[in-house]
């Protein structure tokens, strides 16, 4: 578990050209669920690195595409829960 | 008014307006539509298609995403006989262009970016939602959104059951996607069965989880209109999204494929807290659910009344079996994933390889007869006649009259009459209810320009059905980054189901003694590690 002033958008676009999108680097704002970059079965994977990552946990009501449908919305949910 | 007899879909429209024209068929975000406004919007934007040149049998593309506009497009080409082809809404430009020249689609109704994305002249002319499109993937263009306000009506009475409905694309254990024709009887035939056995009435509140482009999505739709019930279109595929829809609006019946159960049990908590009592059913299709997420759905779901189905089916012939509630628990491992027994109006053979039914536990292929047997495969003759084949039990007199899918899947009977799945002899491979050729896979990898030689095959992943692995060599050697590039032109070139979770680089594919590459020999060698 890293510290919670980690910067939470440079974490995120880690793991997504690591994980997702083969090496490119994803702009903070770039649509991530309407673009198909992600599929449903990765974006689970992302919250459990999430919850590990930031020590969060993020409840079921939260898991929507406002809150995950880019790298800048996903960081503001994260530092949301870590602040 | 007195119902009209069920031939076509817009015969569906008519009664459900004429039973109710201020009910709502539609929910798409915040606004509802009536049953009324399905048939004035439809007839409207039926009858402007209709001026930019579209006659019975031609086809229509659908592009844009599941939305008011989508349910609209169908009815409206339905109704002046032209056959409505959804696109799948993860397409990529090369996936969306090869369809359209497959099966000659020059008019598209399609979100501007979208079609923004098509190369010069792809069509004839584009009715679009958004934006006026700055590309020039058409030669004219017209805003759906007036079309739809428009003052023309269309004649629906010169379209017949026997006509063209739709042609839904999916893939086949070899080659690129193939459109699978289905009437408008298919298409009818398809909704009055399987809202019989979901007992559909017009309180039913249906939510629409799948996309539009796959047989078993469209259902929700065809069915609704059937019942005259209320259809809600979710397009997110993430769990908070589902589940605000089913508590939000009360839905009665939700059908999905087994990922999107995995995702409503990472909710259980809530389910848990806050029972889920008024959805009546739950219904799977598109590949079985692993067993532990199956017992867990049925605990969470079962207590508050939810009633869950089974289904088994395959495009060519919309829906083939299916388990009911009190039968579900023959599905599991230790039963033998049984898959349950006919549709209702449906008989399913198995039939050996020498042509003959097989005997209770002896194996063969699942043989599908009956009206949801769909017309063939667009412009592709060799492989309808090789799924579409006479009845092999058929009286002589009769021989070749009928014709019947041979499914691909192996499957057993039992004494009582219940069909076991066994599995599958070729190559086709399953990923999160999606079908796929190894060769599209690979024709992917291939358009990169960095590969010589592929190779794709589907590997046993409980949770997805198969993941796609490849196994390639290069075409000028590894230097640093190499995958990443190739990698990087899949996702952009390709839907994500068809990304390989794993590309391996060898020096040199191996071959059969006929020089081509040895797919099972190379997946085997994978399997054993």
């Amino acid at each position: 578990m890293v510290s919670s002033n980690t910067d939470a958008r440079s974490a995120i676009r880690g793991w997504l050209q690591e994980n997702v999108t083969g090496g490119r680097e994803v702009p903070n704002e770039e649509p991530l669920i309407d673009n198909g970059v992600m599929t449903s079965l990765q974006t689970v994977e992302l919250v459990v690195f999430l919850e590990d990552t930031f020590g969060i946990v993020v409840e079921d009501e939260e898991f929507d595409e406002e809150n995950f449908g880019s790298v800048e919305a996903i960081a503001r949910l994260v530092e949301s829960k870590a602040a | 008014m007195r119902p009209r007899p069920e031939f076509t879909l817009h015969d569906l429209l008519y009664n459900a307006v004429s039973r109710d024209p201020d009910k709502v068929a539609v929910v798409d975000g915040d606004a509802s539509y009536t049953y009324e406004d399905l048939e004035r919007e439809s007839s409207a934007l039926g009858a402007a298609l209709a001026d930019s040149g579209v006659k019975g049998g031609d086809r229509v593309g659908v592009l844009v995403e599941k939305s008011w506009e989508a349910i609209v497009a169908m009815l409206a080409a339905s109704r002046i006989g032209a056959a409505y082809v959804n696109v799948n809404p993860l397409f990529k430009a090369p996936q969306v262009e090869y369809l359209a020249s497959d099966c000659d689609v020059r008019v598209m109704i399609g979100d501007t970016p979208k079609l923004d994305e098509l190369g010069p002249k792809t069509l004839d002319t584009a009715f679009y939602r958004g934006a006026e499109p700055e590309g020039q993937a058409a030669g004219s263009y017209v805003a759906v959104a007036e079309a739809m306000k428009g003052e023309g009506r269309t004649e629906d009475s010169k379209v017949s059951e026997s006509d063209l409905g739709t042609i839904l694309y999916t893939s086949g254990s070899t080659g690129m996607p193939k459109g699978v024709a289905t009437s408008q009887r298919n298409l009818v035939v398809g909704a009055q069965i399987v809202s019989t056995y979901l007992e559909n009435t017009p309180e039913d509140r249906i939510l629409s989880a799948l996309p539009l482009n796959f047989d078993a999505g469209m259902s929700q739709f065809t069915t609704s209109l059937r019942a005259g019930a209320t259809l809600y279109l979710l397009r997110s595929r993430l769990p908070g999204d589902l589940f605000k829809a089913l508590r939000r609006h009360e839905i009665t019946g939700v059908t999905g494929v087994p990922p999107l159960w995995a995702l409503l049990i990472r909710g259980s908590k809530s389910i848990r807290d806050k029972p889920l009592r008024h959805l009546r059913y739950l219904a799977n299709t598109g590949g079985r659910i692993p067993q532990a997420n199956l017992d867990e759905l049925r605990h969470l779901l079962e207590p508050a009344g939810t009633k869950i189905f089974l289904m088994y089916g395959l495009t060519e012939a919309f829906r083939s079996t299916y388990l009911a509630p009190d039968e579900v628990w023959r599905s599991s491992p230790e039963q033998g994933n049984c898959i349950g027994k006919a549709i209702p109006n449906t008989e399913i053979m198995v039939i050996t390889k020498d042509g003959r039914e097989a005997a209770p536990g002896e194996h063969g292929e699942l043989v599908h007869r009956g009206p949801t047997v769909a017309m063939g495969y667009w412009g592709n003759e060799e492989a309808t006649r090789k799924a579409y084949r006479p009845n092999p039990l058929a009286p002589p007199e009769l021989l070749d009259v009928e014709r019947v899918v041979y499914s691909g899947d192996t499957v057993k009977r039992d004494e009582e009459g219940y069909l076991y799945f066994l599995g599958r002899e070729d190559a086709m491979i399953k990923n999160q209810g999606y079908r796929l050729s190894p060769e599209e896979v690979e024709n992917l990898l291939l358009s990169s320009g960095l590969v010589h030689e592929a190779c794709a095959f589907g590997v046993e992943n409980p949770a997805v059905g198969q993941d796609v692995i490849a196994v390639i060599s290069l075409r000028n050697g590894a230097e640093d980054g190499t995958i990443d590039r190739i990698r990087e032109h899949v996702i952009k070139n390709g839907p994500p189901y068809m990304v390989p979770k794993e590309i391996f680089v060898e020096d040199e594919l191996p071959k059969t003694g006929s020089g081509k590459i040895d797919r099972k020999g190379i997946s085997n060698a994978y399997a054993n590690g």
